[in-house]
């Protein structure tokens, strides 16, 4: 087998795997390579999505039969695998032709998840060790590898992690009955324990698939947010169900679930960065996201007592809630408010989306809108026709009932 | 008239020329670089001055982060770039460090937006330049950028590829950055002959497997062409493999 049919077998079983963030690590090779603290993405995929590493499995031969996943071993396809030299080589070819910010590393398990870690090990130190390669490096620890491989891993890259792949234990029970969330929990704690400068660096990430179980949100982003708060991490990532393989245990869809998967990241940035909770958003009688307006916007309909809030007076906190005001224009605004009195126009300066933000703020006391308008039907109505407008625009002139 | 100030289009004689004008109370009608030329009602007046402060003087008088600002304008193609610097300084001596604030200032917001969209293009292409590898293991790249950008890309792969040497072309302005493994140089392209460009043999290899690597990667379940041309516009497609012939 040429090594072009291996890369295109091992980068076609990565792929699913929705992690591709640079961020967070701050290292200089002596020889080649370093490491950017905000990311680099080098291109975009046909979908849209970033590719900053080379992502690929070491092999994808696996003991395993997780029912979702394309290289499970009842599965009859190709079987490929890489030598350490061979991917080697294509990093530093690729990265000295900037193709790529790093690798991202994963794989199957052959024989056993020690002997699958050691091969894993054996590639990043040479890479490390004999290329001097000093790029961004993500690998994937494999649950129920000793601790001792787990350290060892960890200290040679810039990103460590493992996929919890399923909000719940019986979901994983299901589908992955090889797996068991203690070992993906043991791996983290590892992780957070132990995080250092010279250990994992950039933190660890995780993954869920979406959709391929009856979870609902609510499930979803509670499971994200104790692993947040629990493990540290420093993302979770949302991977819409893709059906690559029949099996009566999985659901039968024709398309992913993306605008799901769109709603439970906003959630997710909802509650690292703009202070919400997870109840504050979902409870059990409304247990899932609302598909046609977004989570903020949805919680901001459900308390609308609160605004119009005052830009000249609320506190940061205050304007973070506002839909149409994000953490940088509230930050902006907070600075600038001490200098002068703002204006609706300042405030499109600064980076707010008025046609969101307009319909839940006063500046200086003046409302933009006809305030008699005031109304949860109105405002909900109206930003919802506005969703429409800007992701219809391009392909097809609004029809008219 | 309007009365139009020359400069020899370097950043610190732009801004000693706009001190000078400070000093003398004169309002330009326009400040523009050598070669410019003039409309019907412009009267260009080209003064020799001698510079009165160096770089230094200038960061510590206005601070790292002002000088960042209108350096980033500076390599901007804003039509009217000068412009805007001597009226962000301007504005410095009468609001000091709280100018960046000042978002109201329409001269506060452009050149805050242009050194944003300045330093946008920069970061995007230290991910999107190609570099291809020479027959000499010289690595060798083209970009065509909308601001000038390249000083910043050099400063970048002075840093990641430290131990290559390379060289970035800069097709719309016709300039080239050099890196001999301690520094890079900046010329302008008639002063280095560039030979013909004969590609090492692995070229082919690497540039083959990468173009498999992009069109695998990619779900195809999972189409969003628009979501692709919004982070990576087609204007920088002609100098990335993987895409050149989607073109």
């Amino acid at each position: 087998m040429d090594l072009k049919e291996k890369l295109q077998i091992l980068a076609d079983s990565a792929k699913y795997d929705a992690s591709c963030s640079s961020s967070g690590s701050k290292r200089s090779g002596k020889e080649i390579g370093n490491t950017s603290i905000s990311g680099i993405c080098h291109s975009f995929a046909s979908d849209g999505r970033c590719i900053s590493l080379l992502k690929i499995l070491l092999t994808n031969s696996c003991i395993f039969d997780c029912k979702y996943c394309l290289n499970r071993r009842s599965n009859n396809i190709k079987r490929a695998i890489f030598t350490p030299e061979e991917i080697c080589e294509i990093t530093i070819n690729f990265y000295r032709r900037n193709y790529i910010e790093g690798l991202f590393l994963s794989s199957g398990i052959v024989k056993s998840p020690d002997y699958t870690m050691e091969l894993l090990i054996k590639t990043i130190s040479l890479l490390r060790n004999k290329y001097h390669f000093g790029g961004y490096i993500h690998a994937k620890a494999i649950p129920g590898a000793s601790p001792i491989y787990v350290k060892k891993l960890g200290s040679l890259v810039d990103r460590m992690s493992a996929n919890i792949e399923l909000p719940t234990e019986a979901g994983l029970k299901m589908l992955a009955p090889n797996k068991d969330m203690g070992k993906v929990s043991a791996i983290m704690g590892y992780v957070r324990d132990n995080r250092s400068r010279n250990y994992v660096p950039a933190g660890q990430s995780t993954q869920m698939i979406i959709g391929a179980t009856k979870e609902t949100d609510l499930e979803i982003m509670q499971k994200s947010e104790s692993m947040y708060n629990g493990y540290h991490l420093k993302r979770v990532f949302y991977s819409a169900y893709i059906p690559v393989n029949k099996d009566n245990l999985l659901p039968s869809v024709s398309m992913p679930p993306l605008k799901r998967e769109n709603r439970l990241y906003q959630a997710d940035w909802l509650i690292r960065y703009y202070g919400f909770k997870v109840f504050d958003l979902l409870d059990e009688n409304n247990p899932n996201f609302n598909i046609l307006v977004d989570p903020k916007a949805s919680w901001s309909l459900k308390h609308l007592d609160e605004f119009p809030k005052e830009v000249m007076s609320s506190s940061y906190n205050d304007l973070l809630k506002v839909p149409g005001i994000g953490v940088t224009s509230a930050k902006r605004i907070i600075k600038s408010r001490k200098y002068f009195t703002l204006t609706f126009a300042d405030l499109k300066k600064m980076g707010v989306v008025l046609k969101r933000a307009n319909y839940f703020i006063t500046c200086n006391g003046k409302y933009n809108l006809n305030r008699e308008l005031f109304s949860k039907n109105f405002i909900e109505s109206n930003l919802i026709l506005e969703d429409k407008m800007t992701s219809n625009n391009n392909y097809e002139q609004l029809r008219l009932f | 008239m309007n009365n139009v100030y020359i400069y020899d289009g370097n950043f610190l004689n732009l801004l000693n020329l706009i001190m000078y004008l400070f000093k003398n109370k004169v309002v330009p009608g326009n400040i523009k670089m050598e070669g410019y030329l003039g409309c019907l009602f412009d009267y260009i007046i080209t003064l020799k001055i001698t510079n009165t402060y160096t770089l230094d003087n200038f960061n510590q008088k206005f601070g790292d982060y002002n000088m960042h600002i209108m350096y980033y304008v500076f390599l901007s193609n804003d039509k009217n770039k000068e412009l805007i610097i001597y009226y962000y300084l301007l504005n410095y001596f009468k609001y000091g460090n709280n100018l960046s604030k000042m978002r109201n200032l329409n001269c506060v917001d452009r050149a805050l937006k242009i050194s944003k969209y300045v330093g946008n293009e920069a970061h995007k292409l230290k991910g999107f330049i190609r570099f291809k590898e020479l027959k000499n293991h010289l690595l060798y790249a083209s970009v065509a950028p909308e601001n000038n950008v390249l000083e910043i890309l050099s400063w970048h792969f002075k840093k990641r590829l430290k131990n290559e040497y390379w060289i970035i072309k800069d097709t719309k302005r016709k300039i080239i950055s050099i890196y001999d493994k301690k520094d890079f140089y900046i010329l302008k392209e008639e002063e280095w002959n560039l030979q013909e460009l004969i590609l090492d043999k692995s070229e082919e290899l690497f540039a083959d497997l990468w173009k498999t690597f992009y069109n695998t990667t990619g779900i195809k379940e999972r189409l969003n062409e628009r979501c692709r041309m919004n982070f990576m516009p087609k204007k920088y497609w002609q100098n990335m493999l993987e895409v050149s012939d989607e073109l």
